[in-house]
């Protein structure tokens, strides 16, 4: 049978794993890239960019350095475009939850999904955490998750011909209810859409779509929250719904679908023995290395005395970060600081043409 | 850790933080408002907003309003998420200025 895993199972050797493909984490592929460093970057979301991407694509960044002016996703596909000559192997959609020292000195780290590595260094760039969904707080529902329970959709075939309850105003909850109620793939059998108010965070025209769709006789929105279930025989059979007007209505379903959007955890981070205060990973502000020799932390999970949370700091403590493991990595080399516009080793690196003054 | 809505925020209300908050972690009562210690990331970024400097990282939160950590965390369980600016009671200006105004508070 083949296994359903594509990912092999074998552990994946490497000098260096960075956890969190946000912009720090990104710029430390980059920083590695030119010590010759070859890296693999992990990250929870199924995209790279973490909270630039995650929290504000569209809003505009004005304190990136020669860089008047980029949104969230513009700098996030500059550094894609910035580290592409370095090769990184991106593991999008895993979260790490294991850290551990080897017996040969290198770590063992693993991810949730079974991914395994063995690395001579890491780098937290974890930003705020692992995104999460975020959780529908309901008595008696928790026990449903995964079964009639889902707060994202990976296959979303199994909900055909479902009578589902969809909860959330944002364009997740939108984009998937206009999905069930009109896809010929896997339409459900009825859809109803739950938000607490008559006012969306979604694309003005799903919404408007979600309307036209209602008065069809298609689908059905109510306004309110789910503040209660209904079981039989083990099985969720109801939510209840309190609308705006203090009535609670008893909606019966097969699936409940929560689109609540995102929130980050620092999660199994705090696990890895490494010292935390406030959440936050201590460091030295030398080579930003933590507690445990060959763990690096850069961004805004890091702290030491002065720390701002501030892209431009994460970048130069990338920089420090990436020197401050060369050691660990070829123990027997002398590094030497090369400058990009002069080195013809760093135009290597780059696949760049070394330029010819006259 | 997490941020933490003090006394002053009680009827004021003046929600200029809610704008500004890239978690939406903000959760609103009938005369103030509070965070959700489970969603708010620590950016700060809401301090500044404020024109009663009612916000405040948890651990710089005066002695006597340390009950605010607890209450913030409990009251934002049952209270509506608020994402958006709204105009503030009409009498908040009044009450901006005034001090212990925990018997005020409708939960």
């Amino acid at each position: 049978m083949a296994s359903p895993i594509n990912e092999p199972t074998t552990p994946i050797e490497t000098d260096a794993v960075i956890v969190g493909a946000g912009p720090v984490g990104l710029f430390q592929v980059f920083e590695l890239g030119l010590l010759e460093i070859k890296a693999h970057v992990i990250d929870s979301l199924a995209y790279p960019g973490g909270q630039c991407i995650e929290l504000y694509p569209d809003k505009p960044i004005y304190d990136i350095p020669a860089v008047p002016m980029c949104t969230g996703k513009e700098l996030t596909d500059n550094l894609l475009k910035q580290i592409e000559p370095f090769g990184a192997t991106f593991h999008l959609g895993h979260e790490v939850n294991v850290v551990a020292r080897r017996a040969d000195g290198r770590f063992d780290v693993a991810t949730a999904k079974g991914t395994r590595f063995i690395s001579k260094t890491i780098f937290v760039a974890g930003g705020v955490g692992a995104f999460q969904p975020r959780l529908l707080r309901v008595d008696g529902l928790d026990k449903f998750e995964g079964t009639q329970l889902h707060y994202r959709v990976r296959d979303p075939s199994q909900f055909a011909g479902k009578n589902l309850v969809i909860v959330g105003g944002g364009d997740t909850a939108l984009d998937w209810t206009l999905n069930f109620v009109q896809g010929s793939a896997h339409k459900a059998e009825s859809v109803i859409l739950v938000h607490r108010r008559d006012e969306f965070k979604a694309a003005p025209a799903s919404v408007a779509r979600m309307h036209e769709l209602c008065d069809a006789y298609e689908m059905q929105f109510m306004i309110g929250q789910v503040t209660g279930i209904d079981e039989r025989d083990g099985r969720l059979s109801a939510v209840k719904v309190t609308g705006g007007d203090g009535v609670t209505r008893v909606v019966p379903l097969d699936v409940l679908l929560v689109f609540f959007g995102l929130s980050p955890k620092l999660g199994p981070i705090a696990e890895w023995g490494l010292a935390i205060d406030r959440k936050q990973v201590v460091v030295d502000t030398e080579k930003f290395e933590t507690n445990v020799p060959g763990i690096f932390a850069v961004g805004d999970i890091n702290t030491y005395p002065g720390k701002k949370k501030l892209i431009l700091s994460g970048f130069h403590e990338a920089a420090l970060a990436a020197f401050g493991a060369a050691p660990y990595i070829f123990p027997d080399k002398r590094i030497h600081l090369q400058y990009t516009t002069t080195s013809p080793k760093l135009h290597k690196v780059l696949g760049v043409e070394t330029p010819v003054f006259d | 850790m997490t941020h933490v809505v003090l006394e002053s925020c009680i009827r004021c209300k003046y929600t200029d933080c809610v704008d500004v908050c890239p978690v939406d972690c903000f959760r609103e009562g009938p005369n103030m408002l509070t965070i959700d210690p489970d969603e708010c990331i620590d950016c700060a970024v809401c301090i500044p907003e404020c024109p009663v400097n009612a916000i405040l990282p948890e651990e710089d939160v005066p002695q006597h309003q340390l009950q605010f950590i607890k209450l913030n965390a409990e009251l934002a369980k049952k209270w509506p998420s608020i994402t958006k600016r709204k105009p503030a009671p009409a009498d908040a200006d009044e009450w901006k200025d005034k001090k212990n105004k925990l018997d005020q508070l409708i939960r």
